[in-house]
């Protein structure tokens, strides 16, 4: 039974995980009235597909996922007391995705690993300090404690949002989006894709 | 409500990020990791948020390549200021010399270095974020440009082309924001955003308080704006106006990448996605112009926009041979 909780966490995070950047795109569609947060029908679809007993049987991923979102973003909709006319609208108009939306979603490795620097020199001061000694020397948070002259429960804290930074930063992919030339080829290309 | 959603969004996040911590120190108890099984087995919202904090701690994992060899732990290694060691990561050239400041946005490029201060700018459809020597922050908007010099006494940036997020950090000198002629000071850790339109400019104060005087040269009261109140000025004068939590996001929607439109008419609408893209989306028909709309998009996406019009309204669209996009009444 732990053995089958493990490979169904495992293939939740081969499969599903990595398409954060498009089904937060994809969400975003749903979420044009402003009236429901697309990073919260993202969370709760998440919820959703890692419940899934048979994930052994789900053949596309990216559908698979989708059909999720797009549930979870009808749920929404009905949970609301004002229905607007765009939102309503929306829905009919927003097909569900048929093709996996591709895994081109993976960075390439050096730009990741300059994505990752570039997030961890945004963090404050002592905060890049700790994640630094932690994840590039790999010393333990007692030792970081000590050397810094923190309590292990400050160092952390300070793990926490570092963290906490980093993993909104990979699952927007903002490196990727927020460039101008690639960036826009290649989020055009992206939503040719979602919209076929 | 939807605020709270994403608070609690943010909880479950927060718990599952320091259980992946915690999980991952030698240090950790069984007691602690019976603590954990227990928390986990609450609900797949937690399974699912332990999956991407622990994926993402993972990934992680791969800044133990920019390690230096036999070398004692360095905690400044990927301080903004000490960049240019991952130059043979492929970024070319950074801003040296001034330690007043430092960029981390992915290009160089559009940061120059003089003797008055460094600019920052970003291209059109570009975002950034720059970080300064004392942990303020600047997050610039598309086609925008600063200019930073911190001095004895005074932090002091211009804001020249465009629209930026000021985080002013904790400090002895004031954090001040020059706009046009307006000089805008915050004297405590303050969040605001300026956006410069014709003579004037637009300043919304998110967090603490900040004084705005408009003619400095003149000797006239300056205005004091707390959190929550955005104030516009130009050569004629100025006003102030309390704005509610949601307007704020409205107004800041672009550090999401989106553009938030809430009963703007069409022509405001077009123009504000024309800042963002170099496709650009033009009214042929004034009868269009003041059609009000509603809604949330991409910044990069004035086809998504313009699918919308056109279902929405009896709006027609079509691309020229100049690549821009043209919007006319239908039939």
């Amino acid at each position: 039974m732990a053995q089958e909780d493990d490979d169904r966490r495992a293939w939740f995070r081969r499969e599903i995980l990595p398409l954060e950047p498009d089904l937060l795109a994809y969400a975003r569609q749903f979420c044009r009235d402003g009236q429901t947060d697309p990073e919260d029908l993202v969370h709760e679809a998440f919820a959703r597909a890692i419940a899934c007993k048979t994930w052994r049987e789900v053949g596309n991923p990216g559908a698979f996922a989708t059909r999720i979102l797009r549930n979870c973003a009808l749920d929404a909709l009905r949970r609301r007391k004002v229905l607007t006319i765009t939102a309503v609208a929306d829905f009919d108009r927003i097909e569900p995705l048929d093709e996996a939306p591709s895994a081109h979603a993976v960075l390439e490795s050096r730009e990741e690993l300059r994505l990752l620097a570039d997030a961890i020199a945004e963090l404050p001061t002592q905060c890049r300090r700790v994640f630094t000694l932690r994840k590039v020397y790999s010393l333990s948070p007692d030792e970081i404690a000590v050397r810094l002259g923190l309590s292990v429960s400050t160092v952390e804290k300070h793990l926490v949002k570092g963290l906490r930074y980093c993993s909104e930063k990979l699952g927007r992919r903002i490196g990727r989006k927020i460039r101008v030339d690639e960036g826009r080829s290649w989020s055009a290309r992206r939503d040719h894709d979602a919209k076929r | 409500m939807e605020r709270e959603t994403g608070s609690r969004r943010e909880a479950v996040r927060q718990a599952a990020a320091l259980w992946v911590v915690r999980l991952d120190d030698a240090a950790c108890s069984a007691a602690d990791r019976a603590a954990f099984e227990a928390w986990r087995d609450e609900s797949h919202e937690h399974e699912a948020a332990f999956e991407r904090e622990a994926a993402a701690w993972t990934r992680l994992e791969r800044l133990r390549a920019m390690r230096p060899p036999a070398e004692r732990p360095d905690r400044d290694l990927l301080a903004p200021e000490r960049r240019p060691v991952l130059s043979r990561l492929g970024q070319s050239t950074w801003a040296r010399g001034m330690a007043a400041a430092a960029v981390l946005a992915l290009s160089v490029a559009g940061v120059t270095t003089f003797g008055g201060g460094t600019a920052y700018a970003t291209a059109i459809g570009e975002r950034r974020v720059v970080v300064l020597s004392d942990n303020s922050r600047i997050e610039l908007n598309t086609d925008s440009k600063v200019l930073v010099r911190y001095r004895h006494g005074v932090r002091e940036v211009r804001l020249v082309r465009g629209e930026a997020v000021f985080e002013a950090a904790r400090d002895a000198r004031p954090f001040v924001v020059r706009a046009q002629d307006a000089v805008i000071r915050a004297d405590e850790v303050s969040e605001l955003a300026v956006r410069l339109r014709g003579d004037g400019a637009a300043v919304t104060v998110k967090k603490g308080a900040v004084a705005l005087d408009p003619q400095p040269a003149e000797p006239k009261d300056e205005m004091r704006l707390k959190a929550g109140v955005a104030a516009v000025y130009n050569s004629t004068g100025s006003r102030a106006r309390a704005i509610s939590e949601g307007e704020i996001d409205r107004v800041l929607a672009w550090r999401q990448g989106a553009i938030a439109l809430n009963g703007q008419s069409l022509e405001q609408a077009a123009a504000e996605f024309n800042r963002y893209n170099r496709q650009q989306v033009r009214i042929v028909d004034p009868a269009i112009a003041g059609l009000r709309l509603a809604g949330y998009f991409q910044t990069t996406e004035p086809r998504s926009f313009v699918d919308a019009v056109t279902n929405a309204f009896p709006v027609k669209a079509w691309e020229d041979a100049d690549g821009d996009i043209r919007l006319s009444r239908k039939g």
